[in-house]
C-alpha cells in the first residue's frame, strides 16, 4: 500500500520542501515503520507552481495505524507537519492499494 | 461502551468546503464504518477556542480497534487533521490533546436532539476515590432538579490518554481528568438552568471553589446543538 501526498510549491521553494523531505521527513517516516519509495517533481520552468509527489509504503491499513501512532507520539512528527505546512500551497493525500491492469 | 469525543480548533483560514468536508466525514462515518454508533456533530457555542466537535460511541474496545484500522478512519477523516496532511485545517488545540472519552455501561448518553454541553474537569490529583464518587453523584443527579437537563454523566477521561485502543494509556494523565457530559432539551433549558437555582448551578456560578469537596481546580465547557447523520437508523430515543 501507498500513501501518495501531492502537494504544490512555488518554484523558488522547492528545494527547501525536498530537503525538509529528505531529512526530517525520512527520520520521523522511517523510524515510525514507514518506507520511502519515491519522490518526483513537476518542472519549475513553466510558470506555475512545482507539484511534488511523495511515496511511502506499508503493508495495510493495520500497519498504518501503528505508524500513525509512533507518529503522534513523536515530537519530531508535529515540528515535521508544520514545517512541510508552511512550505506548501495546497495539496492532497491518498492511499492507494497497488495492482495491475487487467489485460483484455 | 467507550464513549468518545474529538474537539478541532479549526485554521482561521481554513476553507469553508473543508470544514463541511470534516463535518460531513464525522456526521457520516457511522455508514461506513458501522462500529461507530451514534455519531453527531456540533459547531462548539462556548467561548473555549474550538470551533467543532463529533461525539460518537463503540460497543467494546474490540469495535474501538476496528474504527482505528479502518480505511475511511485513515484515507476521509485524517485527510482532514494529521499534522503533515496536506489537506489539514485543525490547528493544534488550545485546550490540550482534543481526544476526551469515558467507560459506560450502558449508553445512557443517547438523546435524539438538543443541546450537549460538556464540562472538562480538572480534579485534584489528592482526591480520593469517595471524593470523585460524591463529586459525580451529585453531578449526576442534577437532572431531578433542572427540568431540560436530560443527561448527566460523570466519568474519568480514560480515552485522553488510551487514544490507541481506548484501554491502554500511552501517555501521562490528561490535562482534564474528569468529563461531565450534559444533555439539554435546547439552548434554551441550557441557559435556564444556567440561571436557574438548582444547588449544582450555584455551584458552577461560584466557580467549584470549596464546593463539592472543593476537588474541582479547572473547568472548561463546550455546548453544541447536536446535528445527526440523517440515514442513521440505530434506535435511538
Amino acid at each position: 500500500m501507498h500513501l501518495v501526498d501531492t502537494v504544490e510549491v512555488e518554484p523558488e521553494r522547492v528545494e527547501d520542501y525536498l530537503e525538509v523531505i529528505g531529512t526530517p521527513g525520512m527520520a520521523v517516516m522511517g523510524d515510525a515503520g514507514a518506507s520511502f519509495v519515491s519522490c518526483a517533481t513537476t518542472c519549475d520552468a513553466i510558470g506555475e507552481a512545482v507539484c511534488i509527489e511523495v511515496r511511502w509504503s506499508f503493508d495495510d491499513h493495520v500497519q498504518w495505524d501503528e505508524i500513525r501512532k509512533n507518529l503522534v507520539l513523536d515530537p519530531r512528527y508535529h515540528q515535521y507537519g508544520a514545517t512541510v505546512a508552511s512550505l506548501r500551497v495546497r495539496g492532497t493525500r491518498r492511499f492507494f492499494t497497488l495492482t495491475t491492469p487487467s489485460q483484455p | 461502551m467507550l464513549r468518545r469525543f474529538e474537539v478541532y480548533a479549526l485554521r482561521p483560514d481554513a476553507p469553508a468546503d473543508a470544514v463541511v468536508g470534516l463535518e460531513e466525514a464525522c456526521r457520516r462515518c457511522g455508514r461506513f464504518i458501522p462500529e461507530v454508533l451514534d455519531s453527531a456533530v456540533g459547531t462548539n457555542l462556548s467561548d473555549a477556542p474550538v470551533q467543532l466537535v463529533w461525539e460518537h460511541g463503540y460497543a467494546s474496545p474490540e469495535a474501538y480497534r476496528r474504527y482505528m484500522v479502518h480505511p475511511y478512519h485513515a484515507a476521509v477523516i485524517d485527510r482532514y487533521l494529521l499534522p503533515d496532511a496536506p489537506e489539514r485545517i485543525v490547528i493544534d488545540g488550545p485546550l490540550g490533546a482534543g481526544l476526551y472519552g469515558y467507560r459506560c455501561d450502558t449508553p445512557s448518553y443517547r438523546m435524539s436532539s438538543g443541546v450537549r454541553r460538556l464540562v472538562l474537569l480538572h480534579l485534584d490529583n489528592r482526591s480520593t476515590e469517595t471524593d470523585v464518587a460524591r463529586l459525580a453523584e451529585t453531578l449526576e443527579e442534577a437532572p431531578t432538579d433542572v427540568g431540560g437537563m436530560a443527561v448527566s454523566i460523570v466519568a474519568a477521561n480514560s480515552m485522553g490518554s488510551a487514544w490507541f485502543d481506548g484501554v491502554t494509556p500511552l501517555m501521562g494523565p490528561p490535562r482534564w481528568t474528569h468529563i461531565w457530559e450534559q444533555g439539554f432539551s435546547s439552548l434554551e433549558a441550557l441557559e435556564d438552568y444556567r440561571h436557574g437555582d438548582s444547588s449544582v448551578a450555584a455551584v458552577e456560578r461560584g466557580g467549584w471553589d470549596r464546593q463539592l469537596g472543593g476537588i474541582v481546580k479547572r473547568s472548561a465547557e463546550l455546548f453544541y446543538e447536536v446535528s445527526r447523520d440523517t440515514e442513521e437508523t440505530s434506535g435511538h430515543e
